[in-house]
């Protein structure tokens, strides 16, 4: 496996692929988010300095946020574990797109067919811009019988065809 | 790709798909900066789905950050609630100089201030007249006394204007430079065949019907013209609250054959209207600079104005003052003149007095200039903010103060070599 590899201070990427000279290989690239270990802990003995200083002078006050700190604390130890997303393109087949949280991991499909274009794309939020690659794929729509008769109905009208024998053959396949 | 000379950012609340002349204003000035080889980046607010970045002609790219507007398509004051962006945005396109537009915009204000905390040069563009008496004039003066306090350098787009803007804000007129407006005369020309003014002369009027327009001179006028002058009739383009008075007018002196009334018109049908034109009637109150007037004698027509900003030179425009004897006056004049006027003419007079490229040349003079500034440190310019006002001074010494600490934690917890540069894509005409 041919791999190369980029890092900086928040992501490290990697790319995992088959010898070049063979054609149809899966490409595999890997975008890691690095979490720093001195930044949670610099953040946690802020929040820990804030909540004394809020509960110093009311004994009550102190135990909520104590107890409420250690509950963070244990969460934000178990976020140690930095996210990641996955795009594995297998040539003629399709594109599995992965992105790993803490406890799952959830992968989309894509088959080389639907996929219009990849496009990189600048976002804008209230706080921040960024860049990012963006897939065109089209995507057929699957809605319930129940909003698909009122089209058919109306289409049936128009056309002047009888809508009852299709409705009732419908009833007898789903309950068939 | 060759690096650009400038790197401006245009901030304001006001830009497509929003129409009107700041919109204008900014458009075509971006475009002529463009073409001179500079980069020039727009930041506005969103509009509607209209949202992230968009490219326009040219490779303008505008940034529409996704803050909703609340009241006159201005941003919600925040005062430092921008500042993340703003700061992401200068990072990212390696501006040089900020340039913002309009008083009354509440993004630009922000950006200028946030811009200037971090050391950047900043020039701003003021195109209305505000008074002084009303209570939103004084809220709108101190706020623009703050921003103007440490700003680089200022354009104005008239005489008035300057004088105006100078009294407001209290900013010396030597950092103040008139540059004004200019008008696409590629897209005003004046008809093929000129309407014959033997029988019928027409007189257009073409803007918003409301007070400050002068609407309610026209319903004065008008009848009089009329009545003196058989052969007149009039066009009137436009839409207000005024149009229920300018009906009934209308009705009261039976000129339904005379005074034909279009409604609103949109600005791609303007110059269809006013080709069917001889002479075109402007009645402002009050305009820092009547772009419309431009508009009017691009396409061959004689003007008769109230004494605005912006007026045309003296063989292209009959002046009135505000008041419905004088301007009957006027328009007598201006009848008697008429077949003297060349439309050919006057459109090509025009394209050399008011182009785009000469308004982008004599703001490229006022960049430098701005360049040239020396780099204040935050007491030298705190300073400054302290001859604002007893009270006020202060107030906006703090409101500098914060926005400085602000900024510092912005760079402690997202150090500037973290922001990402974007690249410059260059689109081949």
């Amino acid at each position: 496996m041919v791999s190369s590899s980029l890092s900086n201070k928040r992501y490290t990427y990697i790319h995992e692929s088959e010898s070049v000279l063979r054609r149809g290989a899966i490409d595999i690239h890997h975008v890691i988010i690095n979490r720093s270990r001195s930044t949670g802990y610099a953040r946690r003995m802020g929040l820990a300095f804030f909540l004394v200083i809020l509960g110093v002078d009311n004994p009550v006050v102190l135990e909520l946020s104590v107890k409420w700190f250690l509950c963070f604390d244990t969460k934000s130890e178990a976020s140690k574990e930095s996210c990641s997303e996955s795009v594995i393109i297998m040539p003629t087949f399709g594109i599995q797109l992965e992105t790993q949280y803490l406890r799952k991991t959830v992968s989309r499909f894509i088959p080389i067919g639907k996929i219009l274009k990849p496009v990189l794309v600048e976002c804008v939020t209230p706080v921040t811009c960024y860049i990012r690659v963006s897939l065109y794929f089209c995507e057929e729509l699957r809605p319930p019988l129940k909003m698909l008769v009122p089209i058919l109905k109306e289409l049936c009208a128009v056309i002047g065809t009888d809508q009852s024998e299709m409705i009732t053959d419908e009833k007898h396949d789903a309950s068939g | 790709m060759a690096e650009p000379k400038l790197r401006v950012l245009m901030v304001s609340d006001f830009f497509f798909p929003n129409f009107g002349g700041v919109e204008n204003h900014i458009y075509y000035l971006s475009q002529c900066l463009l073409n001179l080889g500079h980069k020039v980046v727009v930041m506005t607010h969103a509009y509607g789905n209209r949202t992230g970045v968009r490219y326009m002609t040219g490779g303008l790219k505008v940034y529409y950050v996704p803050w909703r507007p609340f009241a006159m398509q201005n941003t919600f004051p925040t005062v430092y609630g921008t500042l993340p962006i703003v700061r992401t945005i200068l990072k990212r396109e390696r501006i040089t100089v900020v340039h913002g537009h309009q008083a009354f915009s509440t993004l630009c204000h922000e950006a200028l201030m946030h811009a200037r905390t971090m050391g950047y040069r900043v020039v701003f563009t003021d195109h209305s007249l505000y008074g002084f008496a009303d209570v939103g004039s004084i809220h709108m003066n101190k706020v623009l006394q703050f921003t103007l306090a440490d700003i680089d350098q200022a354009i104005c787009v008239s005489h008035t204007s300057k004088e105006n803007t100078v009294l407001r804000s209290g900013l010396a007129p030597g950092k103040v430079f008139m540059i004004p407006n200019a008008v696409d005369t590629a897209m005003f020309k004046p008809a093929d065949v000129r309407p014959s003014s033997d029988d019928v002369i027409t007189i257009v009027v073409i803007s918003r019907l409301v007070y400050r327009k002068g609407a309610d001179l026209l319903v004065e006028v008008i009848p009089e013209v009329c009545r003196l002058y058989p052969n007149v009739r009039f066009v009137v383009g436009g839409d207000g609250p005024k149009h229920v008075r300018l009906e009934e007018m209308r009705e009261k002196h039976s000129l339904q054959d005379r005074v034909e009334m279009l409604g609103a018109v949109p600005h791609s049908r303007v110059r269809s209207v006013l080709v069917t034109g001889h002479i075109f009637l402007n009645s402002s109150l009050t305009e820092a600079f009547c772009i419309a007037i431009l508009e009017a004698a691009s396409c061959g027509l004689l003007t008769v104005s109230t004494r605005v900003g912006g007026v045309l030179p003296d063989d292209m425009v009959v002046l009135a003052e505000p008041d419905p004897d004088d301007m009957v006056r006027a328009i007598e004049k201006a009848i008697s003149i008429l077949p003297s006027i060349n439309p050919e003419e006057m459109h090509n007079r025009m394209k050399k007095l008011y182009s785009w490229q000469d308004v982008a040349k004599r703001t490229e003079i006022v960049y430098d200039r701005a360049l040239k500034c020396s780099n204040r440190n935050l007491l030298e310019r705190l300073s400054r903010f302290l001859s604002c006002g007893a009270w006020a001074g202060k107030v906006f010494c703090m409101v500098m103060i914060i926005d400085y600490l602000l900024w510092r934690l912005l760079q402690f917890l997202q150090p500037d070599d973290d922001v990402e540069e974007a690249p410059d894509i260059n689109f081949c005409n």
